[in-house]
């Protein structure tokens, strides 16, 4: 087990390695960028260091001052998080030519991931099934066009580089294909840096719904079940649950067993998530693989008992996975609400600023993850996330309503949060119902506008 | 600079008075006292050992007259007119070019901007650390060999 390990992120997920790792008996080193110095994540770890000024370009994301803050500290291994370096085969790749463990893939597991349309032809190679569309990337228009007709309008155009839901682009028809090719793969080289596109089949009633893996050095991959994360504004999610609603054993049975060959295809190590989607006959097809921690991991914490981040450790110091094989045991109902510091009555725009008041909801079935105090200041230079609501009960019913209450008992003052709006979302008959579709929360903000 | 005695008095003064906390500026220095009491830790300290850099409010017991604060807070603020050398990067700083050479600059050592005045140094990379102003080296505030952070005050500089 690792003496040391550098917590190579901020805010929530930062506070929740450095308590995997107290539990470990790991020390911990924070790294913080100036406007971070009050932050908890820096108050929970044994040590920290200052790496930069505000900008993530200068401190978050800067592979030499993270490397470098782990050298002074004598840090043996690094945990990145999810977001900023997370997915970095660059910083993977560095930190094992440092000597320094990455909680995390190889460099070229990363990359095969990460290139989307590679994703994609390796899965189609190993038997999972995917989106009918490309196989791999589309060269041109002419071929794009084929295999547009072939499928079927409407389709996706999605850049390789991109993922977690940035760079696609719907195209209804042939006319709006030649129009739109060549300025999405414009729009993927300006943002990406890769112009790389590839197509899959527009599917419109989706749920999005992936499934935990894990594996170790030794050639073990279990899953861990599924998490439903349809409700998402924007493709960024908003509440996440398990077990997915209307999900039967057997096809938790047959997407498990696609995504631990997904696993096993390419040796993976660590924490992974598959994710699908599943269209409205409940077919399933694989759309990415997300290579680290991802936000929503307390979900499956809840309803499995298990602690994922430790596990993570663990297993990235050589040790064997401790998760059983086969189905994976599920008890009762968890939900995750996600609170941002943005205000949707205004379009959600961010709402930066000093936290006033902080009253968080308690009782059963009730956990917060959150690097939130009274007196925080929320800076404006990083993502909006202020906590992450995590309600479980024996089922969805119990789970819906201790969400409800915990949301309206919760008090946030100083900065807008979505808090009033995951609070509405609960009361809707929709999601009561459950299985909403991606579709749901546009849907949902027509009529809750209009109130 | 202010004076042992000075501050005594002015200790005193914050001590039987109703002030919780004094700010005063003079000839380029500034101090503030802060009495304890009035330091509202921001959570409490239990027993996992989260470090708190608040002083642990004085019992509500204390009679009045009798309120001496455990420990004042002074803080005072560095004579503005030197220049502060802060670090640009995270590393260990060396303070000479090799180990076995006499060190780039010493305090009194006359600097011009752009002369080097140390080593920063990090994933076996060294950088050369050159000076934003020119003047006379007032302090030296790192060690050869110690690890530094981003912003870090590594040297004080008497403008000229």
């Amino acid at each position: 087990m690792f003496k040391k390990l550098l917590v190579a992120n901020r805010g929530e997920i930062a506070l929740r390695i450095i308590r995997a790792c107290q539990e470990l008996s790991v020390k911990t080193v924070a790294v913080y960028s100036e406007p971070d110095r009050e932050s908890l994540h820096v108050r929970f770890a044994d040590e920290a260091v200052c790496i930069g000024p505000a900008s993530p370009s200068e401190s978050y994301l800067d592979v030499a001052r993270i490397i470098a803050a782990a050298e002074i500290t004598g840090a043996e291994a690094i945990h990145p998080g999810y977001g900023f370096l997370a997915e970095n085969a660059e910083f993977s790749e560095i930190c094992r030519r440092s000597d320094i463990v990455f909680i995390g893939p190889s460099a070229d597991q990363i990359e095969a991931m990460g290139d989307k349309a590679t994703a994609r032809e390796t899965m189609q190679r190993i038997g999972v099934p995917t989106v009918p569309g490309s196989e791999g990337l589309v060269a041109d228009l002419e071929s794009a066009t084929g295999i547009a007709c072939d499928i079927g309008f409407p389709v996706m155009l999605k850049a390789s580089a991109g993922g977690g839901g940035k760079g696609l682009r719907i195209v209804e028809n042939e006319g709006e294909l030649s129009r739109l090719f060549h300025t999405t793969k414009a729009e993927a080289k300006a943002t990406f840096g890769i112009s790389d596109v590839y197509i899959e089949k527009y599917v419109s009633e989706i749920r999005h719904v992936e499934i935990q893996i894990f594996g170790d050095s030794h050639g073990k991959v279990v899953h861990l079940g599924e998490r439903d994360c349809s409700t998402q504004r924007r493709h960024q999610k908003l509440i996440e649950e398990s077990p997915a609603p209307g999900m039967t054993a057997k096809m938790r049975g047959d997407m498990g067993e696609a995504a631990v060959a997904a696993g096993k295809g390419i040796d993976y190590v660590g924490a992974g998530t598959v994710e699908f989607l599943l269209d409205e006959e409940s077919n399933f097809y694989f759309i990415e693989m997300n290579t680290r921690i991802q936000v929503e991991h307390p979900v499956t914490e809840v309803v499995t008992g298990l602690d994922l981040v430790k596990e993570q450790v663990r297993v990235a110091s050589g040790e064997k996975l401790s998760f059983p094989s086969g189905e994976p045991s599920l008890q009762g109902h968890a939900i995750e609400f996600r609170i941002n510091a943005e205000d949707p009555a205004r379009n959600f725009m961010p709402s930066p600023g000093r936290i006033k008041t902080f009253q968080p909801p308690g009782g059963p079935g009730i956990r917060l993850d959150t690097h939130l105090y009274a007196g925080y200041e929320v800076p404006p230079y990083y993502d909006s996330l202020l906590a992450k609501l995590i309600v479980s009960g024996t089922n969805r019913e119990e789970a819906i309503m201790r969400g409800r209450h915990a949301l309206d008992s919760f008090i946030i003052e100083g900065v807008q949060t979505s808090i009033p709006f995951l609070s509405q979302i609960t009361r809707d008959p929709e999601f009561i119902a459950g299985g909403v579709s991606t579709g749901f929360v546009d849907e949902f903000m027509k009529r809750w506008v209009r109130e | 600079m202010m004076d042992l005695d000075f501050l005594r008095s002015l200790i005193d003064i914050v001590k039987d008075s109703g002030l919780d906390t004094v700010e005063l500026e003079h000839d380029g220095t500034r101090i503030k006292l802060v009495k304890a009491s009035s330091v509202e830790p921001r959570w409490a300290v239990d027993s996992s050992g989260l470090p708190s850099d608040t002083n642990p409010p004085l019992s509500r017991e204390d009679p009045v007259d009798q309120m001496v604060p455990s420990k004042l807070e002074v803080e005072t603020q560095q004579d503005s007119s030197l220049v502060e050398i802060k670090s640009p990067m995270v590393g260990t700083l060396y303070s000479s070019p090799s180990p076995d050479t006499e060190s780039y600059v010493q305090v009194g050592s006359r600097v011009n901007q752009g002369d080097i005045l140390c080593i920063l140094e990090a994933m076996k990379l060294m950088n050369e650390l050159e000076s934003e102003a020119s003047g006379t080296i007032e302090e030296i505030c790192v060690q050869n060999g110690e690890p530094v952070q981003y912003g870090q005050v590594l040297f004080l500089i008497r403008p000229s």
